[in-house]
């Protein structure tokens, strides 16, 4: 069973490699180290914050043992998402096929867990041996009272970017829309698309809108319950947090159920007042505008001046930025705000339209990383020197290794980073980082030469 | 699945697994050879998600590359992939060595490694003196320290035999290499269930009988946690590949672990020298028997120091005799580790109420009182409601929040607490930690 990847939508788009952006949908070469991760982690990333629902790895050890309860998603409720759940394919199950054991795992988990629903995702092996996820998921639902939705996303179809894609066609073909309840639009109510609760963002942002009056229908998928999901048609408008990847579910969500959709990202003092500001347009109330204004405006007095401090501590700095993830043009105007200079950027997992807007945002004098390899990252850090390194965690134990200052945007972080709230957690963190006195003992030689005195 | 020694009879899925991918081990041990390249056949998720996993534990980068397998070559075949995947690596990063290990992916379509490799060589002579070494790892096939063991067994094959070509000492710093010939060499070959600061400690206690140890893989020098290192993309520190080539004129073999047994008898075999397996040497009778095998090779006195620590190690016994014998311990770990831990918690008068080991390896071999079965955390979760603590990697946190138990980590993943891999727990006074970290997690 393969993937029909042009019904998914996936090939069709022509890569963007001219006015200088690197090849970013070229394939990864063998044996040159890009770190572009898989579909199936893409997927994962964007259906396992689902908080009250069950997460059934289709495949060996390799997919699920290496990687569950490993993100930050954070939940409010339940705990279910955590859990690691696989058919743990085995040899007897890659000769004779795994339907069988699929389906079984599929009822117990029902009876063992009471999740709202189940989502199976089909893997490189599964797919190879011919298992057919999706019709053991439809035998399945008829025994039992939730949805059993398969998600059919083996890594060899791509990166993560795929994944995710793959991810938004199945809470658009099979989650949203798809509840019992009333369907007529909510007034001043928005979705959140894009948006993890890595380390709590989400609940960063959350009393600005409720401050503004504006209803949170649901975030797809931080701290989600399966049941808003099943009505995220009925907000007034989508927002999507610093990404392209679900841009198809956005598109597809406009033309079935009219939800006009915008971008926004709340990292950041400017993109989070912007963002707001957009939102409040975007909703059509002139009063809501009018108090967004006001209240942004004073929203931004107070960050600043709690910043101040720290911008003190940190202006002029230069700095490196390497994600892996997708929010570096985001993270591009959150450093300008505190004055640090960058002095280069990459990032690995982001859209050609993600990486254009971080290179306008970006002095032109900077420089953008095309080895997005560890070497090629090293490379840089050589030649560069910078101050700090600003980067996800994948890279963190390496930089360490530089003897640089380094602070981790992605998920493997502890602190939320969004909103009004975040930016001064960000600063106070990125502060901590820089002036920490640790890179210092790193940087002094010892034994020191003859003649020299021991600081 | 009819398996007797499965404990979750009625279940079909894994919940909470504790396993971790074989290849997963076969990058561990790849990661303990100076110079060496690692190269996951496979694709990238596979790749990423190792790196990912061993980063969070041993809190260092991992050097790790795959093929990046796609669609295309899943339907025809990756082993265009692969000779341009080993290719790609040696013109790139130029390692002294490449080690490839493969996945479930791959070994499902049946890609032949071998013949992959033979077909670049002849493309490539240039590549010929390139020391390649090939481990089969597919998924399907147990944990961590299957995927280790065979990658070490694959080592020593390709490298540790007779060889005609001799290589230049390229003389790292960071390896404590004795070129003196007269100070007898003695191999040691610890399993994965061993930390860094473990083999820092087996390689202490083998030179205090005046040996020189040649280690492999030597992870006690490459994933140590230690500042000195410029950040390279193969690895640094380790056994060095000439050390491969003194193992012939080593006086005996000591294996860790029962999962390294063949691995001993691959060196047994090919260079004639005494074997000696160890399957644990945490404890009072672990220990006593390898001091005491040391003594033996040596014709030495056991040193004074380890006595010492043995003394102190029996003070300690008799000081919280109470505490340990009131113990009743649930324990989820990889088989070696388990084995390990359990029998030195036995041997004090705990009691060990549940056994669960990530898979199949060695368990009919090793015994406890209790029966060793092979089970998943939410087994433990279910099984481990009568035991005062529960011991199994970081993974173990949700099994100790449902049951409110303390959570003593151990194994792989270590995430959330900090310096497992700079841990000793082996010997006379790694037992005694071992024993003191056991029972501070009580309170
Ligand atoms: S690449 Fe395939 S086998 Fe590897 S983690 Fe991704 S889905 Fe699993």
């Amino acid at each position: 069973m393969f993937t029909n990847l042009t019904k998914l939508d996936l090939k069709d788009k022509k890569c963007m490699s001219d006015a200088g952006s690197p090849k970013l949908c070229m394939k990864a070469l063998p044996g040159e180290g890009a770190e572009r991760s898989c579909a199936y982690d893409g997927a994962r990333v964007v259906l396992m914050p689902i908080t009250d629902a069950a997460h059934l790895v289709h495949g060996p050890i390799a997919c699920a043992g290496n990687s569950w309860d490993n993100r930050g998603a954070r939940s409010s409720g339940s705990q279910l998402f955590r859990r690691g759940l696989t058919t743990d394919i085995m040899e007897n199950d890659v000769i004779y096929g795994g339907e069988t054991k699929l389906k079984d795992s599929i009822l117990e988990i029902a009876a063992n867990h009471d999740p709202k629903a189940i989502f199976v995702y089909a893997t490189c092996v599964s797919s190879l041996i011919g298992d057919d996820v999706e019709k053991i998921c439809q035998e399945a639902e008829t025994e039992l009272t939730i949805p059993v939705i398969a998600v059919n996303c083996p890594g060899f179809l791509g990166d993560k970017n795929i994944g995710n894609r793959i991810a938004g066609e199945v809470l658009y073909d099979r989650v949203i829309g798809t509840g019992s309840g009333p369907s007529e639009k909510i007034p001043l109510s928005i979705n959140l698309i894009g948006e993890y609760n890595i380390a709590g963002d989400l609940w960063g942002v959350l009393p600005d809108l409720k401050n503004l009056g504006i209803k949170l229908q649901t975030a797809i998928t931080g701290d989600a319950k399966f049941e808003d999901l099943r009505s995220a048609h009925r907000a007034s408008l989508n927002v999507l947090i610093c990404s392209k990847s679900l841009t198809n579910l956005v598109r597809k969500m406009e033309i079935r159920y009219g939800i006009p959709f915008m971008e926004g990202s709340f990292y950041g003092i400017h993109d989070t007042s912007e963002t707001l500001i957009k939102i409040a347009k975007a909703l059509g109330d002139p009063d809501l505008l009018e108090r967004t204004l006001v209240y942004v405006g004073k929203k931004e007095e107070e960050t600043r001046k709690v910043i101040a401090g720290y911008k003190a501590l940190l202006e002029n700095k230069q700095a490196v930025l390497f994600t892996g993830g997708v929010k570096t043009w985001s993270m591009v105007s959150t450093l300008a705000e505190l004055g640090i200079n960058i002095l280069a950027g990459g990032t690995q997992n982001s859209t050609p339209e993600d990486f254009q807007r971080m290179k306008e945002l970006m002095d032109p004098s900077a420089q953008i990383i095309e080895d997005t390899s560890s070497a090629g990252f090293l490379k840089i850090i050589a030649e560069k020197k910078p101050d700090l390194i600003v980067a996800g965690g994948k890279t963190k134990y390496l930089a360490h290794k530089t003897r640089t200052p380094f602070l981790d945007i992605n998920h493997g972080r502890k602190l939320p980073y969004a909103g009004y709230e975040g930016m001064i957690t960000f600063a106070e963190t990125l502060t901590r980082t820089v002036l920490s006195p640790v890179w210092g003992h790193l940087r002094r030689k010892f034994p020191p030469k003859e003649g020299e005195q021991v600081d | 699945m009819t398996n007797p020694t499965n404990a979750n009879k009625t279940r079909h899925y894994e919940g909470n697994p504790q396993k971790n991918s074989p290849a997963l081990g076969a990058t561990l041990a790849y990661l303990g050879i100076n110079g060496l390249l690692a190269l996951l056949h496979g694709s990238q998720g596979c790749s990423s998600f190792i790196r990912l996993q061993l980063s969070r534990h041993y809190k260092e980068p991992i050097p790790l590359n795959s093929t990046a397998l796609l669609e295309d070559s899943v339907i025809f075949g990756g082993w265009e992939h692969l000779k341009k995947g080993i290719e790609v690596a040696a013109d790139k990063y130029k390692p002294q060595i490449i080690g490839v290990m493969s996945t479930g992916l791959t070994e499902t379509y049946g890609d032949d490694m071998v013949s992959a490799l033979s077909s670049l060589r002849s493309e490539r002579p240039d590549l010929k003196e390139l020391p390649i070494v090939l481990s089969s790892t597919p998924d399907y096939m147990g944990s961590m320290q299957e995927g280790y063991q065979r990658t070490v067994e694959a080592l020593l094959t390709t490298l540790a035999g007779p060889s005609s070509k001799t290589l230049e000492p390229s003389g790292s710093k960071f390896n404590s290499t004795f070129n003196d010939v007269s100070v007898p060499s003695i191999a040691l070959l610890p399993g994965c269930h061993l930390t860094p600061g473990d083999v820092d400690e087996l390689k202490e206690i083998v030179m205090e009988f005046g040996f020189s140890p040649i280690t492999i893989p030597d992870l006690s020098i490459s994933l140590d946690g230690h500042a000195e290192l410029e950040a390279a993309p193969v690895v640094q520190g380790g056994t060095l590949l000439e050390d491969f080539q003194r193992l012939s004129k080593c006086k005996a073999c000591l294996s860790f672990g029962l999962s390294m047994e063949t691995s001993g008898e691959i060196l047994k075999r090919t260079h004639e020298i005494p074997h000696h397996n160890f399957p644990s040497i945490t404890g009072l009778a672990a220990s006593d028997e390898f001091v005491l095998t040391l003594a033996k090779l040596s014709s030495k006195p056991i040193p004074e120091k380890l006595l010492r620590q043995r003394s102190r190690l029996l003070d300690t016994l008799a000081d919280y005799h109470d505490q340990l014998g009131s113990l009743k311990t649930a324990i989820a770990l990889e088989m070696d580790l388990l084995y390990s831990l359990a029998s030195c918690l036995v041997e004090v008068g705990a009691e060990i109420s549940v056994a669960l080991a990530a898979s199949r390896a060695g368990i009919h071999k090793l015994s406890l009182p209790i029966p060793i079965e092979v089970g998943d955390l939410e087994t433990l979760e279910e099984r481990g409601g009568r035991s005062r603590l529960i011991i199994a990697n970081s993974n173990g946190r949700q099994a100790a929040g449902v049951l409110k138990l303390p959570h003593l980590r151990a194994g792989l993943p270590v995430f959330d607490w900090v310096g497992y891999p700079q841990k000793c727990w082996i010997g006379y006074s790694g037992t005694q930690q071992f024993l003191f970290d056991t029972l501070n997690s009580l309170s």
